[in-house]
């Protein structure tokens, strides 16, 4: 586009008192070239309205200087066919100096931000989206259980074609086996009778839902919107099966013939299937099974007649009359350890309510007692398990059940540490173990994918084998864009849990879909309408990108070159960050963008006080943490130049390179916490980015440098009291190591 | 320990008060607020979960049962309305009708279709030995009490002392004896219950000096009421209530004393006391107190129960009733014999009598019988903590 650039300086909000505004505007109509201009208040009407004059004259590409990018986003919004960039001359200028600030400091920070924003002006272009030639919009449903279902059900509703496989002969999963279900509706204290046949026949009969029952998915390749996927008869083995990850070791001893060949048989993974079907997202329902309890021999389960899961009484229960006299043991771990069953959640609390209450239908006079360590009823269930504690031979104890026995009266259950204030013991006809619910995906790929990266999702060893990449942020989201879970392979969930999940899953399908329609991205960036563009020419095929991308967007060919899948890809720019050749980026964010900026920083290379200190802060948390400390007035060295960036996973180190040869001192890279508690909105990046700066560092001493002159700290959103500390006393350890040696040269 | 809960027990406490122990949660809220509730000893969040499992064993034998005098802090403060302090009060129930002998009679108290039975048994026995004293006229005369059951000029021993002996002392008899055999019983198994060596016992006379007395004592001062928060005006009704029984006692036993014995030889003390003898002054204020007493307890329940929405239990009201009728009939009958209405003092004092013998005979089984089972648990708490139990259980 042919740029005609116009740059605006707000002075309300305290700027024009913080700043000479006369000496900024002059500087950056004369060294910038481009003309700049005052107003009393940019963001109101008539602020707005004397930047829309210019636009009349024919101004495409704005800057302005005021607020964070943050805000204001409204008022700054000229249309799709301008520019803006924004320079923060008030949170990060104006708000977080103190009185006492030296003025020509001030003076020299802002004017920075407005050198660094005119740039950013100058090195972008207007982003065209990523349009597939041709896209299904149909959705996939994994697993016709009642998350299957729902899934299918919701997403038929809103109007899309669906196709449900189911591994079994019946749709329905494991609530085909149940004699009760928890309540589902006011006064949520009595067991209701099973819905599944409903459910399933809703399905059935739904015009929009094609079921294929005893039929898996061998492999699903391609990506959202362009989905090609194999089905199988279930339980058959296929060529068309989704290879797994070889790494080059293994190949080695595959070749050598010392190891078995996972793949022998199997169509290569970027091999086209012409029978697949397409499918535009994929909702993974394939549920959970029952744990196997045999591990815990002190409560003889495999050993002891009348000894059986939880899942093992609910046949019983659906098939008959259960004993009059049943001890309910919801944790394994004898005296010294008060976990429960693993994969139990709260479900199983409730299931050993609903069973309790089985023996209390069939007996008169029956017994059931609950020996936890944890009871857990979340929500409406509070009501239940008042409604079920109310019964009189419903018996309920905190208790460390030290062992199961046989004896003349059947068992024997003997525990410690109970309410009752003694160590008990008492004689049932049946012990019931709550068993957990394992999640298919836990020893599965499930998903099969034909991938690069694998047919599973990456497992990060945190989510004990449940399918999932953010819990709480992006829930139903996986690390493969475009497929979604729901579910038991999500977490244990009872009925109405599940429900909420599936339709949420299935809404998150569609978002996906529609999207990928529009060419933008889903989330996190939604509506990000840049993607990541290659210059193949200079790709040396080092496959750093198509290893680290933390979403497997990225295919490969038999030459590593990378083969990208717009469709999968989140923006998070990791791959614009791990490439040598720097030949990735996007049209308003690429290496020359950034680096541009960086050298646009004035460095003073005869004043040992004026210090420069480069921060390349993650715009997800670590920037609003840096706004919300400025709205706060918390002081923040004013030696320190900010730039934001999409995800630390994006940072180049020529960047780092880019800011220490132009002089300046020291870099801080401030991103989200990474590790068992990762905040990182692209999972990955900052734990990357703080790899990659362990090497720069290496390479920095071989410079003469000091390494410590650049650092990496994590930083959560709520650190807004924290961030000032953090970046003074790295502004502090730069002023003791001294000015950079080479400023200057 | 063995466990084997007892359903029909958690139905018989749900029946008698109890009706919201399923709701406990063991959230401890209760022991927190309790003033009785020690370190090692959750009180009552343990005894709520016995109930609920059912475990009579454990509870009838548990002091601090006993030792609550459902001040209804627990109650105000749970916050599953469970309301421990009815469940103990019925626990408490259940344990009298347990610890009761005879126990067919013990069982009879304890509902309010046996009313008919529990009144007719003590009006029979009063009336047909009033019929065969030939005492059943009205009196010619000056009302005297004294010649109720009639008179007779054998000068050692009144006729209707002689009936009024007749009828009360196997009554009075019955219920210490019941009482005595009910204690002893809860003794052991506290003792059981508390690792008590029996071999290590202290002396009686140590026993009433260091355990009993001051149980005594402490019980006059009201000292736990004042402790608590929720029910301090229970303390407002029970204490004049008890001083007048004890001022009552005073006076019964003076004049057993005075009519049985000293009349033997002195028989011008048959008769009436003088409105202006110091006993009876304080028999005379004594009755004001109870009826006093009475009707705070009185209100006191019928607000809780309307407030809470909750119907009383036969337990708690039937010994409101008997008080406030032994109350009210004993002042209304010296009132009309001093008005000089026969046949009402005479059909007041009837009633009178019945309702002394009904509070007598039923005292082990009802909920009188905290008089005795608290005081003991007071003073088996006393020992307890004593260095009979306490020292041996540390070693």
């Amino acid at each position: 586009m042919d740029k005609k650039k116009q740059a605006y300086v707000c002075t309300g909000c305290g700027i024009g008192d913080a700043l000479d505004i006369e000496a900024l505007t002059g500087m950056i109509s004369s060294e910038m070239s481009v003309d700049c201009k005052s107003h009393a208040a940019l963001c109101s009407k008539d602020g707005r309205a004397f930047i829309e004059a210019d636009i009349k004259d024919g101004v495409n590409t704005i800057t302005i200087g005021a607020c964070s990018l943050r805000v204001m986003q409204d008022e700054f919004d000229f249309g799709e066919d301008k520019i803006v960039t924004r320079a923060n001359l008030r949170e990060q200028c104006a708000w977080c100096q103190g009185e006492d600030a030296d003025a020509e400091y001030v003076q020299e920070l802002g004017s920075d931000n407005m050198r660094m924003a005119v740039v950013k002006a100058d090195k972008q272009d207007l982003p065209e989206p990523y349009q597939l030639e041709k896209i299904t919009k149909d959705i996939l449903v994994m697993g016709g259980g009642i998350a299957g279902l729902t899934a299918a059900k919701e997403a038929a509703k809103a109007g899309y074609a669906v196709t449900l496989v189911e591994k079994a002969a019946a749709l329905g999963g494991k609530a085909l086996g149940w004699r009760k279900q928890f309540p589902t509706k006011a006064p949520w204290t009595d067991l209701q009778e099973p819905t599944i046949a409903d459910m399933v026949h809703s399905v059935e009969s739904d015009a929009n839902i094609t079921v294929k029952t005893e039929t898996e998915v061998a492999r699903i390749a391609g990506a959202p919107g362009v989905y090609k996927v194999t089905f199988k008869a279930a339980g058959t083995a296929s060529e068309w099966d989704a290879p797994a990850k070889v790494a080059v070791d293994e190949q080695d001893a595959i070749d050598k013939g010392d190891v078995e060949d996972p793949n022998a048989g199997k169509n290569p993974y970027m091999q086209e299937n012409p029978e697949a079907v397409d499918f535009g997202g994929v909702v993974l329902a394939t549920g959970w099974k029952p744990a196997d309890v045999s591990e815990y021999e002190h409560l003889g389960y495999g050993t002891l007649k009348n000894v059986v899961t939880n899942a093992e009484f609910e046949k019983l229960a659906k098939a008959g009359k259960v004993p009059a006299k049943v001890a309910f043991v919801q944790s394994p771990g004898g005296k010294d350890d008060d976990k429960d069953f693993p994969y139990c959640n709260s479900v199983t609390s409730m299931v050993a309510l609903k069973q309790a209450k089985y023996v209390r239908e069939d007996n008169p006079d029956g017994q059931a007692f609950i020996l936890y360590q944890h009871m857990r009823t979340p929500g409406h269930m509070e009501m239940f398990y008042k409604g079920i504690q109310d019964d009189d031979g419903i018996f309920l104890t905190k208790a460390a059940v030290t062992k199961v026995e046989e004896s003349d009266a059947g068992l024997t259950v003997s525990m410690q540490d109970t309410l009752l204030n003694d160590d008990v013991s008492l004689d049932v006809d049946m012990v019931v173990l709550a068993a957990g619910m394992i999640p298919t995906t836990k020893d599965e790929a499930t998903i099969n994918l034909a991938y690069r990266q694998g047919p599973a999702f990456l497992d990060l060893d945190l989510f004990e084998g449940y399918a999932d990449s953010h819990f709480i942020c992006f829930p139903y989201e996986t690390r493969r864009t475009g497929v979604y879970a729901c579910g038991g392979v999500r977490k244990a969930a009872n009925m109405e849990e599940t429900i909420d999940d599936a339709t949420g899953a299935a809404l998150k399908a569609i978002q996906c879909i529609e999207s990928v329609d529009h060419g933008v991205a889903v989330h996190p960036r939604s509506g990000d309408k840049t993607f990541p563009e290659f210059f193949f020419q200079r790709c040396t095929q080092c496959k750093r990108c198509t290893e680290e991308c933390p979403f497997g967007a990225l295919d490969d060919d038999e030459k590593g070159t990378p083969l990208p899948n717009p469709t999968r890809c989140r923006r998070c720019g990791t791959c614009m960050g791990a490439c040598p050749e720097r030949i990735i980026g996007f049209k308003d964010y690429n290496i020359d963008m950034i680096g541009s900026m960086i050298k646009a920083i004035e460095v003073p290379d005869d004043d040992e006080d004026k210090l420069r200190i480069l921060a390349l802060v993650c715009e997800n948390d670590a920037y609003p943490a840096l706004d919300m400390a400025g709205m706060r007035r918390n002081k923040i060295n004013n030696l320190v130049r900010v730039i934001p960036v999409r995800c630390l996973g994006s940072v180049n180190m020529v960047w780092i390179k880019d800011a220490m040869s132009s002089g300046m001192d020291g870099v801080i890279l401030l991103g989200c916490k990474y590790g068992d508690d990762y905040q990182c909105h692209f999972v990955k990046g900052s734990e990357i980015a703080s790899k990659r700066m362990e090497n720069i560092g290496e390479t920095l001493g071989t410079l003469g440098l000091e390494p410590e002159r650049c650092a990496t700290r994590q930083v959560a959103i709520t650190d807004y009291d924290k961030i000032p500390d953090i970046i003074n006393e790295f502004v502090e350890e730069i002023i003791e190591l001294g000015p950079n040696p080479f400023k200057g040269f | 320990m063995q466990i084997n809960p007892d359903l029909n027990f958690i139905k018989y406490l749900k029946g008698a008060g109890g009706d919201t122990l399923k709701k406990c949660y063991q959230c401890a809220t209760c022991s927190v607020v309790c003033p009785l509730s020690g370190d090692n000893k959750p009180f009552p969040r343990k005894e709520m979960i016995w109930a609920q499992w059912g475990l009579k064993d454990k509870l009838v034998a548990d002091p601090d049962v006993f030792l609550c005098h459902q001040c209804g802090d627990c109650t105000a403060y749970c916050p599953r309305g469970a309301k421990p302090a009815d469940v103990l009060g019925a626990i408490r129930a259940y344990a009298y009708t347990h610890y009761g002998f005879p126990s067919g009679l013990a069982k009879l108290t304890t509902s309010a279709k046996n009313l008919p039975l529990l009144i007719g048994i003590p009006a029979a026995i009063i009336l047909i030995l009033w019929y065969i004293s030939g005492g059943m006229h009205l009196p010619a005369g000056e009302i005297d009490f004294g010649h109720f059951f009639g008179h007779w000029d054998f000068k050692y021993l009144a006729k209707t002392t002689m009936f009024i002996d007749i009828i009360m002392l196997p009554t009075v008899g019955l219920a210490l004896f019941s009482a005595y055999k009910g204690v002893s019983t809860m003794w052991g198994k506290m003792c059981e219950g508390a690792n008590a060596d029996p071999v290590w016992r202290p002396s009686c006379g140590k026993f009433m000096r260091d355990f009993l007395w001051p149980s005594v004592k402490e019980i006059i001062s009201h000292d736990r009421f004042n402790e608590c928060g929720a029910n301090k005006d229970r303390a407002r009704g029970h204490k004049p209530l008890m001083l007048a029984f004890i001022g009552l006692l005073i006076v019964t036993t003076y004049s057993f004393i005075l009519k049985d014995f000293i009349g033997i030889v002195v028989p011008s003390l048959h008769g009436p006391l003088s409105l202006w003898d110091p006993f009876k002054i304080l028999a005379n204020v004594s009755a004001i107190a109870l009826i006093y007493g009475i009707y705070i307890l009185w209100t006191n329940r019928s607000n809780e129960e309307s407030e809470s929405g909750k119907k009383g239990t036969f337990y708690d009201w039937f010994l409101i009733y008997e008080i406030a009728v032994v109350g009210i009939t004993g002042i209304l009958s010296e009132l009309t014999r001093l008005a000089g209405l026969p046949v009402l003092a005479y059909f007041f004092y009837f009633c009178h009598l019945v309702s002394i013998m009904m509070l007598f005979l039923y005292m082990p089984y009802s909920k009188f019988a905290h008089l005795v089972y608290r005081t003991f648990a007071m003073a088996f708490e006393r020992y307890r903590d004593s260095g009979f139990i306490a020292g041996k259980s540390e070693a």
